[in-house]
């Protein structure tokens, strides 16, 4: 009895560790074939990406998470994009003009073909621009064409839109990923396009397996010739940073993302690469400046000198950052320089006398929340919680899951708020979305004259130099008058096999995969 | 026994509804809404206001519950507010993935736990005892969690596997779906083993301690007859108990674990849903959970007198 309860529990082993060590590449082969329905000719040339989070829906119109985004804006085009100077380039308008300040006529590319074969027209750059206007869609890019009066087809390949009044930004969001163009038919036929995602781009949408992965295949009739050169990516959702490191050590995904912390463990792989690139983002700190004592520009000036960045990009980006104003340094021309700026300079002394002048020369209590689904914020924030000790402001820091920080921030339920902010495309955003009276994410209370005519003349002035003045001015402005403090900007990471080729990140595309092949 | 069964059965009613409302409300409680989460820093009160009128939360509460609750009693639990999927399509789709890692976890823990619990009870107080204890000991103490990433470490460094990331299921591809299944249940029966193993070898002593074993190993049965026709039949009753507490646990509590494997199970499901704020999604798969969990107690409780014939249910 018990010999042959010894000789099972041996086989039991045996068949496990086999199933758990076959080999690899077999599976993956196998798994090519067998589940991409027939899509993939060269199974090889399957790009697999680990993706941290399940995307949001697919709709390019309505969804802001960067989970969705980073696929939808494979699928759709719109009609201008940025190149890696931040300069306006064309994308589904070859070219454009300005007649007068408040007319902009597109002359679309021809031949260009929807997922589906329809050709893609100007009927459907009026559709998709209509509907990104329509109340009932709630898009997010609503906001960015409020001043679009009118759309008129003048041909099947030109369009002309013409505005109430000079919005300087207008072809800045134009080239946003949220102003992609989608197809009439297709959103008629679906209602909505949260599940499908029929565009003009290099990769169309094949599959979406909730919580496990989507698909995309190569469009065969991309209109710029020989791209992409992959036949097709899957995202797959591997949430756990552990399942990441480990699929992408062993092949199972070609390209990952990982958090700082785990880098290093990357960089010693050697079949791995760790490609950076400076994101448009910046970390900060918001004041609720309704409230006492931030509603005091010295106590904030004095909390601006007791931060030392410095350490913030040492310790919570382990050194991959750079010094951010308000418009961070991968925005190209529109940054100014913030390392000369006074209120950068750590100056403990200083930031006590401000203090003592506002009066609050023993400090005081105050409350730190952030998001606690976000390490780097709340590293942020602990670091920052000893920095305010050295000038007696004595912080508690209260961790908060994503939806409850994100209705704490909108609610202006909050003292101080660290956080993270992309700046968009345009300096508009940066300046007026989160610091103008009526900005959209202005929940900070902040209102100040001379930032909302700044904003004001930065939208009705289109001369490229004269904006930059105006905008070099806001920056220094609200840095001056500090309602939330620009820490760094952080540089953003991809883990790579190395037989990937034809592949580099940068701030305006990260993932431009339209070269990228596999190597065998 | 029919009698019981229907009174059980009838029993649930009561308990789902309350089920039913207090998911409801715990989930309007909580802070953060499907909006705030779905618009993040983009939103504007426009946006706001119109995805609220059409996911129909600009509605008085007690009109939203009785908006879901009378589509669940004909069988719709609505769609999802993130996908647009109807609901219950999508939990029985996933339901069939967290069935099969259940059931093979439990399946890995009874072929190890009970015999090794058996051979430990026989074994008493020898070193096959001790390492039988020990080991149950550290399956019942490491979190599952931490098995699982050391798991996927040693192979990946060690082995360079990692097990096929994109799911099929097992109607699709047999070998393939085993091949992703195989670890976390691993990691699941491990746990599981450890308190069935404690659990046989501690009801397995008390049974062979008593009279009537005493009496049978007398009349000259052999010590296989003992064993498996009267120790670990009368036994079984405990043993059973903890096996139905753990298949339910298992089946709303693989959340982790599938979450480590990326697989698209129930409990992903629901994490993901409460994480966006999918409303429909969470109230109708914990409801559903809620019922499975009932119904297999319900089982484990009609089993004790097939096992036992002296329990019986009037």
């Amino acid at each position: 009895m018990t010999k042959k309860i010894k000789i099972f529990s041996l086989l039991l082993l045996v068949v496990m560790v086999m199933a758990a060590c076959s080999d690899n590449n077999a599976s993956s082969d196998s798994d090519s074939d067998s589940d991409s329905g027939g899509n993939s000719k060269d199974a090889n040339q399957l790009l697999k990406i680990g993706n941290d989070q399940e995307p949001a829906g697919l709709d390019p119109h309505k969804v802001p998470a960067h989970s969705s985004i980073r696929i939808y804006e494979k699928v759709y085009d719109s009609l201008l994009t940025f190149d890696e100077n931040m300069e306006l380039q064309p994308e589904l308008a070859k070219e454009w003009e300005q007649p007068d300040d408040t007319t902009y006529i597109f002359t679309l590319r021809e031949g260009v073909t929807f997922h589906n074969g329809d050709k893609m027209t100007a009927e459907d750059v009026k559709y998709s621009y209509e509907r990104i206007l329509d109340e009932e869609t709630a898009s997010i890019a609503k906001s960015y064409f409020d001043k679009v009066e009118s759309i008129e087809v003048m041909s099947p390949t030109k369009i002309k839109f013409n505005l109430s009044e000079t919005y300087a930004p207008f072809l800045s969001y134009v080239a946003s990923t949220n102003a992609a163009i989608v197809s009439k038919k297709v959103v008629e036929e679906n209602g909505d396009l949260m599940q499908v995602a029929v565009g003009t781009g290099p990769f169309k949408f094949e599959e979406w397996k909730p919580d496990n992965y989507v698909e995309l295949s190569k469009f065969e009739d991309y209109y710029k010739e020989g791209q992409p050169k992959l036949d097709g990516i899957r995202y797959i959702t591997m949430k756990d940073e552990s399942a990441r490191l480990a699929a992408i050590r062993t092949g199972e995904v070609h390209l990952t993302t990982l958090s700082s912390q785990s880098i290093p463990l990357a960089e010693k792989n050697e079949d791995l690469e760790v490609k950076g690139y400076q994101s448009t983002e910046y970390s900060y700190v918001g004041f609720n400046v309704d409230k006492e004592p931030f509603n005091n520009k010295k106590v904030r000036q004095a909390i601006s000198l007791a931060v030392n960045r410095q350490e913030v990009k040492d310790i919570v980006w382990k050194g991959d950052a750079i010094l951010s104003g308000p418009i961070p340094e991968s925005m190209g021309k529109w940054a100014i320089d913030v390392s000369d700026q006074e209120l950068y300079q750590q100056d403990i002394e200083k930031a006590k006398k401000l203090l003592a002048e506002a009066g609050y020369e023993d400090g005081f209590e105050t409350v730190i929340s952030t998001a606690s689904t976000y390490p780097d914020m709340v590293d942020t924030a602990q670091l920052l919680q000893q920095q305010f000790e050295q000038i007696g402001i004595k912080a508690d820091i209260k961790q908060l899951e994503w939806g409850q920080y994100i209705d704490t921030w909108k609610s202006g339920d909050h003292e101080m708020l660290v956080g993270r902010n992309s700046s968009g495309s345009d300096p508009d955003r940066s300046i007026s979305f989160f610091f103008s009276t009526d900005g959209s994410a202005n929940v900070w209370g902040f209102s100040n004259d001379k930032i909302d005519s700044l904003s004001e003349k930065g939208r009705t002035t289109t001369d490229t130099a004269k904006r930059r003045e105006i905008y070099n001015e806001a920056q220094k402005k609200l840095i001056e008058t500090s309602p939330n403090l620009f820490l760094v900007s952080p540089k953003k990471f991809f883990i790579v096999r190395n037989n990937v080729e034809n592949y580099t990140p940068s701030a305006n595309e990260p993932e431009n995969f339209n070269e990228t092949i596999i190597k065998q | 026994m029919i009698a019981y069964t229907i009174r059980r059965l009838l029993m649930l009613i009561p308990v789902l509804f309350g089920i039913s409302i207090f998911i409801f409300l715990i989930m309007k409680m909580i802070p953060g809404d499907v909006v705030s989460t779905m618009l993040g820093t983009e939103a504007t009160d426009e946006s706001r206001s119109q995805l609220e009128k059409q996911f129909g939360l600009n509605l008085p509460i007690y009109q939203q519950y009785y908006n879901w609750i009378s589509g669940v009693l004909v069988g719709d639990f609505g769609v999802s507010l993130r996908t647009g999927k109807p609901v219950l399509g999508d939990i029985l789709n996933r339901f069939t993935l967290t069935l099969e890692l259940t059931l093979l976890s439990a399946f890995l823990s009874w072929i190890i736990a009970i015999p090794l619990g058996i051979i430990a009870a026989i074994k008493r107080n020898t070193s096959t005892d001790f390492g039988v204890r020990i080991i149950s000991l550290l399956g019942v103490s490491v979190p599952n969690f931490a098995l699982a990433t050391l798991l996927l470490l040693i192979l990946s460094v060690f082995f360079s596997y990692y097990p096929p990331s994109s799911y099929v299921s097992l109607v699709e591809d047999p070998v393939k779906n085993l091949q992703m299944m195989i670890l976390p249940s691993i990691v699941l029966g491990t746990a599981m083993a450890g308190a069935v193993m404690r659990m046989t070898r501690s009801t397995v002593l008390e049974v062979l301690r008593q009279d009537f074993i005493r009496t049978i190993r007398a009349k000259g049965a052999s010590e296989r007859v003992v064993i498996f026709n009267h120790a670990l039949k009368n036994a079984m009753i405990p043993i059973l108990t903890i096996i139905g507490m753990q298949i339910g646990v298992l089946l709303g509590g693989t959340v982790i674990i599938e979450q480590i494997f990326s697989l698209p199970g129930l409990g992903q499901m629901v994490l993901t849903a409460i994480n966006q704020r999918d409303y429909p999604v969470v109230q109708g798969a914990v409801l559903f959970i809620a019922f499975v969990f009932v119904m297999i107690n319900l089982i484990v409780d009609l089993l004790y007198s097939y096992l036992d014939p002296r329990i019986t249910y009037k």
